[in-house]
């Protein structure tokens, strides 16, 4: 079930990043998934984040996620 | 004599106040981010910009908080600050170091980065300014040896904070210090990897005195307070007479105007105190707080940024406060859990209870809407009151 989910996300960001826009918040991420319970999105979430499917950026004061290749180089 | 290196600094260090700038050009004797971090500085007054690039990076293996990403956009010209990124080390609660944990700190610090610190930043936690992205895993890896560990940022819970409490406090009406560990041990996933829409802020005052100002800084502030009568003993009130005009300095200053003084005792109307700590900030040795002792809970409280400073707002005026605390991280779970759900990205606890309304807050919360919460009560009598309870009143 998790599995399924993770594989959602992963694709759904991977549509979602054709374009300027990378990098998004979490709540753009549960909006994605209208039909999806919103604690089983945000623990998926943190599993991609755990195998660096994903990464945090910060600016700080805000955190958004990224599809690790996109993640930008210093 | 040498033309100086940055006059437009200097000028900083010729006011009364000791300088940052004095701070600064000693660590740059022996550090050369410290000296290329002055001269950036120079240039930002110059240029009147800050020549600072905004984040990205956020953390060590595992972490989505606690780092926080700064790169020159200048690197040519101070190639030492190139990465010049900032590490929030979670403080010990109510700031107490041993001088070896502070000395370690700072060794630690010496290794990795640039020496400069903040301590204390205004989120409570001790602030290391400035090491590169490769010292971050190393650095880390020697504060956790060392009993650290990161603190908040983002769109994290942020580190709690509290005063020193019953510590060093005689005024100390809950233990801020062991809720404020309990809540931070408890929430850690929370601090360490960013879901909520936003940053969400605790901290903890054992009195009204409120000396970590939670109620302007912090989206769920726990504020000690007192249920019964303020304890007065009048053989010393009858003492501070001699020093202090009781009338004038005590009684005509509360703001209920709750106080009488015949000359001789002083008789308080406690139904009309609000607990503002005045007359026992005033008179420590005549007057103390009650004796039934929990806190007040406030939410909403946040800066400026985005839409606007708010103070927290009274939601439970009386909670007794015991470990483990399960009534109260209850209660932060389910304020929480509304709020992820429907605040929108960066929006604050305190914007979204103004943009739904306090009524809805409290149903979904399942709080009782009480007498306490009315902040302003001319603005709108009605704002509590969902049709079907005025229903009930009217039948
Ligand atoms: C001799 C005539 C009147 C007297 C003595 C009177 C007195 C009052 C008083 C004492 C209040 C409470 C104010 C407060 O607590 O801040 C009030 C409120 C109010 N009155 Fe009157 N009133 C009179 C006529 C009227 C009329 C003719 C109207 C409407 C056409 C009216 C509309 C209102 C409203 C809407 C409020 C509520 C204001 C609020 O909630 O802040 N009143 N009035
Ligand atoms: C297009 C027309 C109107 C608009 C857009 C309007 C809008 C408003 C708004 C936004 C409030 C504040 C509500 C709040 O603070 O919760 C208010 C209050 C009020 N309005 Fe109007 N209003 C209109 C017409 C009228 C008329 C024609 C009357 C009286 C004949 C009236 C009487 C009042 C009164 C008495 C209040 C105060 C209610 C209270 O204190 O709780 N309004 N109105
Ligand atoms: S908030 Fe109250 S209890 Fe805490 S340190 Fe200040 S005066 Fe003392
Ligand atoms: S605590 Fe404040 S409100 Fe209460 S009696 Fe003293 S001065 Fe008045």
């Amino acid at each position: 079930m998790s599995e399924e989910l993770k594989k959602r996300i992963a694709e759904l960001f991977h549509e979602k990043s054709k374009g300027d826009k990378k990098m998004f918040y979490i709540r753009d991420v549960t909006k994605w998934l209208p039909d999806e319970d919103r604690h089983a999105v945000q623990n998926a979430v943190k599993e991609l984040l755990d195998e660096e499917v994903l990464k945090y950026w910060s600016s700080g004061s805000s955190t958004y996620l990224i599809l690790a290749e996109f993640f930008p180089k210093e | 004599m040498s033309k100086p290196e940055t006059p437009l600094l200097d000028e900083l260090e010729k006011g009364r106040w000791p300088s940052f700038v004095k701070d600064l050009k000693q660590a740059a004797k022996k550090n050369p981010m410290a000296r290329d971090l002055i001269h950036q500085l120079e240039l930002s007054y110059k240029d009147r910009i800050g020549h600072w690039k905004h984040g990205g990076i956020v953390g060590v293996k595992g972490y989505g908080a606690g780092v926080i990403g700064r790169y020159s956009d200048r690197p040519d010209l101070f190639p030492n600050v190139q990465a010049f990124h900032t590490l929030r080390v979670n403080h010990p609660t109510g700031w107490f170091y041993k001088t070896d944990a502070l000395r370690k700190l700072c060794d630690v610090w010496d290794k990795h980065g640039s020496g400069l610190t903040n301590m204390h930043g205004s989120t409570g936690d001790a602030i290391l300014l400035g090491t590169t992205t490769d010292h971050l895993q190393p650095c880390f890896n020697d504060l956790s040896d060392a009993g650290f560990d990161l603190g908040g940022s983002g769109s994290a819970l942020r580190t709690p904070s509290a005063c020193v409490g019953p510590a060093r406090c005689e005024w100390a009406c809950i233990d801020s210090l062991d809720i404020c560990y309990n809540i931070t041990m408890t929430y850690q996933d929370q601090i360490h990897r960013p879901m909520f829409p936003y940053k969400f802020k605790i901290k903890v005052s054992a009195c009204p005195n409120d000396c970590v100002a939670s109620i302007a800084r912090s989206d769920f502030s726990i504020i000690g307070t007192w249920k019964d009568d303020i304890q007065v003993d009048q053989k010393e009130v009858l003492a501070y007479a001699s020093s202090i005009n009781i009338q004038k300095e005590v009684c005509d200053l509360c703001p209920t105007r709750c106080m009488e003084w015949n000359g001789k005792e002083l008789k308080i109307y406690n139904d009309d105190c609000t607990r503002c700590m005045h007359c026992i900030n005033l008179m420590p040795k005549a007057l103390r707080p009650g004796k039934e002792k929990g806190a007040s809970i406030l939410v909403g409280g946040k800066a400026p940024i985005v839409k606007g400073a708010l103070l927290s707002w009274v939601v439970v005026p009386f909670i007794k406060l015991e470990p483990p605390y399960d009534e109260l991280k209850n209660l932060i779970e389910r304020i929480q859990d509304w709020w992820d759900e429907n605040g929108k990205s960066r929006e604050r606890l305190g914007e979204l209870i103004t943009r739904l309304g306090m009524r809805v807050f409290l149903k979904a919360v399942g709080l009782p809407a009480v007498p306490q919460m009315v902040k302003a009560p001319r603005t709108n009598p009605y704002v509590f009151f969902w049709p079907e309870d005025i229903q009930k009143e009217v039948k």
